[in-house]
């Protein structure tokens, strides 16, 4: 049986070695992680392809993890092509980050700990991937919200790295609630956390289940209203949003609807593509707005992200998955082409002593010539993005338009509006980056060798060529039926609509003008809506502690007052009232007087008393 | 005899302590550590013969006291100790967290000789209340435990320990008297079955509802009434908040942040991971079994203080200045969710509880530890007072990040299994026993999103960000050695039970099937 192949273990557990031999290294000794990490991932890459042309028929191999209630819920790794080509890719990726890390992170102090963690990241969202079990899955889920939690804010002196990694967590921590319901709906319905059993639940509330789930994924891939964190997330190291944005973390949300959504309801996927048509839409025009190079992209990211989500709620869940695998590569391309650019920004400011923010387009400029590599690489990139022909994007946005033009409607015109916009702004940062010349005197050299070669290969990959159609095609037979061929009708009207974005891109930017617009940005007031729930989180938290210290605490205060007040009335009926009358018993009444008091001086053995003694009337109440 | 060698060796090295000068200090410690090893090496012959199907094992059952009172019959309580998959877990939880409360007082210097026979007394009486059977033996073991946990707080403790001891003993006390009440009705009226029938104080005899003496006060049938309730419910809410009290609900809790920010590291390792723990244990043991009835009809009271708890805990905690004060909070939204568990009685939710006791116990020992540390070197808690800690304390602060996510349910900690099954469990009571409603975990599930905002932010102040701490000029330096002794064993227990979680399952499972299935099934209304 094919899940037997030992391979299978090598490619899972060999970046999790990677991350936990890397986490093991003194500070003397961190240059070793990147090499380490980088043979090892080597090794991984080598044996996933390995795995994946030997695997041709289905496979499921599944562990018992524990039992609960005597049903079993089990380690299930499921293997076929739709499932190994996602790991692939992901490791392919992975390892052309690390091997960009390399250069890109030479100068940082805490190398050992990134390698680190991204080798758990590639764990996890390798985990993730061949899971079946949806515990287990979710299990993985979270792992790679830690693990993204700790990349983006792998330089913790700046405050902003920080507050974009807590803010990250927070906004997957909200989606993963609906998750968590979803698990709780389904295992309560079943028994059966399989990824199968969701074909057992009744109709009602699979639907509920569904968009529980669906939650999560809001929260994950950055679908609206979550989407904030992803541009914010650029605080962490370049590399890094090249993996987030491409094969992990927000690849998962997607991956995980591809996955899920053949067993959904109707009402759930429409309500999965109506989200996905917002986010779209938003994502496009927050690209449209920003200056800030790695924003441009993430906003670009939020817009493909939904245009993904928005073919697997019409029902083209082949092509969202195939635009997934598709946008890994270019995404990553054109990440660590931004990465590249800010390297060489970076060193050229580190040799000049000036001061310029290398992230705004509004500075760079004319590097075409400086560094033609990266520029051949990333034209390449944005073009597959922009959805040129020869280009995978152009394949796989074909799927998702084709199924979008069958019905009519609010989703079909945000899908070609996305169409019309995407572009545009590519043309705008490709232009703005690349052509007319830099306002400034630095001079700029092109990125040593082992950041070029991810970038070449990215390149490549992005291009039908390499990676196409047809492979896919006979990749996911196994899975899916469906023609993954667009309409003709459908190919030229996106052709000219492209044309026409390309057009109007350089009609608006030819003369690069820095006109802010960021008031059409979306993050402005979504961030205004959390900053307004964390508000009240913290008035009603302050609230509590005064309930605690106020009414709690003072209700008991209040009765320790009572008590030592009505000492002092038996004290004073004790002294002049009992005392007047009996004068002949002095001695016997000092001792009660005694034994009174000593109920207000906070001895325990005086409370002890007093509780035995109502102890014993109690008793005898009862036998009586 | 393993039982009572578990139980008896700390009690008896207490005793040899007591005739050791004060001044041979490291004797004391010594004799300490050698009863917790002596106590690991009596769990592992346990867990060598226990067998995971056998229910109630490990008996040993001697007359303990037999009075004859004429009219009233016959005074008998049993000396009855013994294990089963309730105990069990705990009674590993509480060897493994008392050698590390031992390991972690090393350094105590003030009055070594009376701390660590307070110490050796307090791990006798944990482990005793949690194998008695014999309600009154475990009442006499339950008390025991708060004297020395009082003279613990309030001489060893900080500078407002006087009012914390004091405000703890009189919590517990009152949670005393009520279980006290409760065990003296419950005497009165229940006998042991066979000819020659006794009033008994045996925990399996009260479950059984024959064995109530007809027309007693707390007997199933012809059970009176005063005013809303009958005396059977009076009992049971007595008992609950009895029991309440140690766990703690909101809003029986204000005493355990108060002992918690004045009591020393290695005293709320215990208070934490241990003493609370018999709230969970008390509604499992005694509450539920001896009240099914009761508890069938108070179901939805005890689902929404947990529920309570577990957001009123969180809020709390999100507001709390002092880390102390924040851990000790984030244990009581915690502790909801053992609550939450129990009310859904569901085998899910049984089994969800006691995993979460487990669970909370080696955590929250590891994050009184984790404040320990810092304030060991500044003498200072208040989380403003620092910033970007992880510059100079790399390692701190590792064990920080562990610590705070395996807390807010990060899986592949122990935390994250049990909060998952209470979830399932709670969720699935409405469609199983309709116990509580469905809305329950839905809104509980806030407490996780407060947990890991009250965490995240703890981490954002605290250690990230530029470095800079107010108030002391003391070398920051990073853990010693003691120090990762005692932190290393806690996360890796923590990721041995949140990775394999069947090797407690094998003891609880056993033991939530019969409690749901075999018994507590029959008193669901129909």
């Amino acid at each position: 049986m094919i899940a037997d192949n030992p391979l299978l273990f090598v490619v899972i557990l060999t970046p999790l070695l990677s991350g936990l031999f890397c986490l093991g290294f003194k500070l003397k000794f961190s240059w070793i992680a990147p090499i380490l990490s980088s043979v090892l991932l080597l090794v991984t890459v080598v044996a996933s392809l390995m795995l994946y042309f030997q695997t041709d028929t289905d496979g499921l191999l599944s562990v018992p993890w524990f039992y609960l209630n005597g049903q079993v819920i089990a380690i299930s790794i499921i293997l076929n092509k739709a499932v190994l080509t996602m790991a692939v890719v992901v490791i392919v990726i992975s390892f052309l980050v690390h091997i960009f890390s390399i250069g890109y992170m030479a100068d940082d102090q805490n190398t050992a700990r990134y390698f680190a963690i991204l080798g758990i990241f590639t764990f996890a969202m390798l985990g993730l991937v061949v899971s079946n079990n949806l515990l287990m899955l979710f299990c993985f889920w979270e792992l790679v919200g830690f693990c993204s939690y700790r990349l983006i804010g792998h330089w913790h002196e700046q405050p902003a790295a920080v507050r974009a990694s807590t803010k990250a967590f927070l906004l997957n921590k909200t989606g993963d609630l609906g998750f968590l319901v979803g698990l709780m709906i389904l295992w309560s319905a079943t028994g059966n956390l399989e990824i199968e059993a969701l074909a057992l639940v009744e109709t009602s509330w699979l639907t509920v289940a569904g968009i529980c789930i669906f939650l999560g994924v809001i929260g994950k891939s950055a679908q609206f209203p979550l989407l904030n964190w992803l541009p914010d997330a650029m605080a962490g190291p370049t590399p890094v949003s090249a993996l987030i944005h491409a094969a992990t973390m927000v690849a998962a949300g997607v991956y995980l609807m591809f996955r899920l959504s053949p067993f959904f309801t109707n009402t759930t996927l429409e309500v999965i593509s109506y989200v996905g048509a917002l986010t779209t839409l938003l994502g496009a025009i927050g690209a449209l707005v920003q200056f800030d190079i790695k924003k441009i992209l993430a906003y670009s990211t939020v817009s493909q992200l939904g245009f993904m989500i928005l073919g697997i709620g019409i029902g083209a869940a082949e092509g969202g998955y195939q635009h997934l695998l598709h946008h890994a590569f270019f995404k990553a391309g054109l990440f660590l082409g931004a990465g590249a650019i800010m390297h060489a920004m970076h060193q050229a400011i580190h040799h000049n002593n000036s001061d310029i923010d290398v992230n705004d387009i509004r500075n760079l400029g004319g590097l075409f010539k400086q560094m033609p590599v990266t520029f051949w690489s990333f034209i390449i990139c944005a073009a597959a993005l922009a959805g040129l022909p020869l280009t995978n994007g152009f394949v796989s946005k074909e799927v998702i338009l084709t199924a979008a033009t069958e019905n009519i409607g609010l989703i079909t015109t945000s899908a070609w509006i996305v169409t019309l916009l995407t572009p545009i702004y590519t043309f705008r940062l490709v232009w703005y980056l690349f052509a007319g010349k830099s306002n400034n005197d630095l001079t700029i050299r092109e990125v040593p060798g082992i950041m070029q070669g991810p970038l070449v290969l990215l390149a490549a990959g992005s291009l039908t060529i390499i990676f196409n159609n047809s492979q896919l095609t006979s990749i996911t037979n196994g899975m899916m039926d469906a023609n993954l061929h667009g309409s003709s009708v459908v190919m030229y009207a996106s052709l000219a609509l492209i044309a026409l974005g390309l057009l109007l891109g350089y009609t608006f930017y030819r003369k690069k003008p820095t006109t802010s617009w960021s008031w059409l940005s979306p993050q402005f007031y979504i961030d205004q809506l959390n900053a307004g729930f964390i508000m009240i989180a913290q008035f009603i938290s302050k609230f509590t502690t005064l309930i605690d210290k106020k009414w709690i605490d003072g209700l008991l205060h209040g009765f320790a007052y009572l008590q030592v007040a009505f000492a002092f009335v038996i004290h004073w009926i004790d002294q002049y009232v009992v005392d007047g009358f009996v004068t002949g018993s002095a001695a016997a009444s000092r001792g009660l007087d005694v034994a009174i008091r000593s109920t207000i001086n906070g001895k325990i053995q005086s409370y002890l008393l007093w509780a035995m003694a109502g102890l014993l009337i109690f008793i005898l109440w009862i036998i009586n | 005899m393993l039982l009572t060698l578990l139980i008896f060796i700390p009690f008896a090295l207490a005793g040899v302590a007591l005739f050791i000068p004060a001044r041979f200090t490291t004797s004391f410690r010594l004799l300490s550590l050698l009863a917790s090893v002596a106590q690991v090496f009596l769990v592992g012959n346990i867990i060598v013969a226990y067998e995971f199907d056998g229910g109630v094992q490990l008996v040993e059952k001697v007359s303990w006291i037999s009075l004859s009172l004429d009219s009233w019959g016959q005074l008998q309580a049993d000396y009855f100790v013994a294990l089963d998959g309730l105990s069990f877990p705990l009674v590993l939880l509480s060897v493994f967290i008392l050698l590390i409360a031992t390991i972690s007082s090393w350094n105590q210097e003030k009055n070594t000789k009376g701390y660590f026979i307070l110490l050796l007394i307090l791990n006798g009486a944990i482990i005793g209340s949690f194998c008695a059977l014999d309600f009154l033996l475990f009442y006499v073991f339950f008390e025991f435990m708060l004297l020395p946990m009082y003279f613990l707080i309030g001489i060893w403790g900080g500078p407002r320990r006087e009012y914390a001891s004091i405000k703890f003993f009189l919590y517990t006390l009152l949670g005393s008297i009520l279980i006290l009440i409760v065990l003296i009705s419950l005497y009165l009226s229940v006998q042991s079955p066979g000819n020659n029938p006794v009033h008994t104080f045996n925990v399996l005899h009260m479950q059984d509802m024959n064995n109530f003496i007809p027309d007693a006060i707390l007997a199933p049938e012809g059970v009176g009434q005063l005013s809303f309730f009958n005396f059977r419910q009076w009992a049971f809410l007595l008992l609950l908040f009895g029991f309440l009290i140690k766990l703690p609900a909101v809003p029986l809790h204000t005493w355990l942040p108060d002992a918690h920010v004045e009591a020393s590291t290695p005293v709320s390792i215990i208070l934490a991971a241990l003493l609370l723990k018999f709230g969970g244990y008390g509604l499992l043991r005694f509450v539920y079994p001896i009240f099914p009835d009761s508890a069938v009809y108070f179901s939805w009271l005890v689902g929404l203080l947990g529920l309570i708890s577990i957001i009123y805990g969180a809020l709390n905690a999100l507001a709390s200045k002092d880390l102390k004060r924040l851990i000790a909070y984030s244990s009581v939204s915690h502790m909801g969710f053992v609550l939450l568990g129990i009310a859904a009685a569901t085998v899910e939710g049984i089994t969800g509880a006691v995993y979460q006791m487990v669970g909370h116990g080696i955590i929250s020992a590891m994050l009184f530890v984790l404040a320990g540390v810092i304030y060991d070197r500044t003498q200072d808690r208040l989380i403003d007072n620092y910033s970007g800690l992880a510059t100079k304390m790399k390692s701190y602060t590792a064990f920080i990040l562990i610590g705070f996510f395996a807390s807010m349910g990060l899986p592949g900690f122990a935390g994250f299994i049990g909060e998952i099954l209470i979830f399932f469990g709670a969720f699935q009571s409405h469609l199983v026993n309709g116990l509580i409603p469905v809305w329950m975990p839905i809104v509980a599930t806030l407490g996780l999103l407060l947990g890991a905002g009250y965490y995240l932010w703890t981490i954002q102040r605290m250690f990230f960000g530029p470095f800079s701490v107010k108030n002391s000029t003391s070398e920051l330096t990073d853990l010693n050695t003691r120090e990762y002794l005692v932190l290393v064993p806690l996360a890796l227990a923590a990721l041995l039970f949140g990775i394999l979680p069947q090797l407690l399952l094998n003891y609880i499972n056993p033991f939530a099937n019969d409690f749901v299935n075999a018994w507590f099934a029959q008193f669901l209304l129909p």
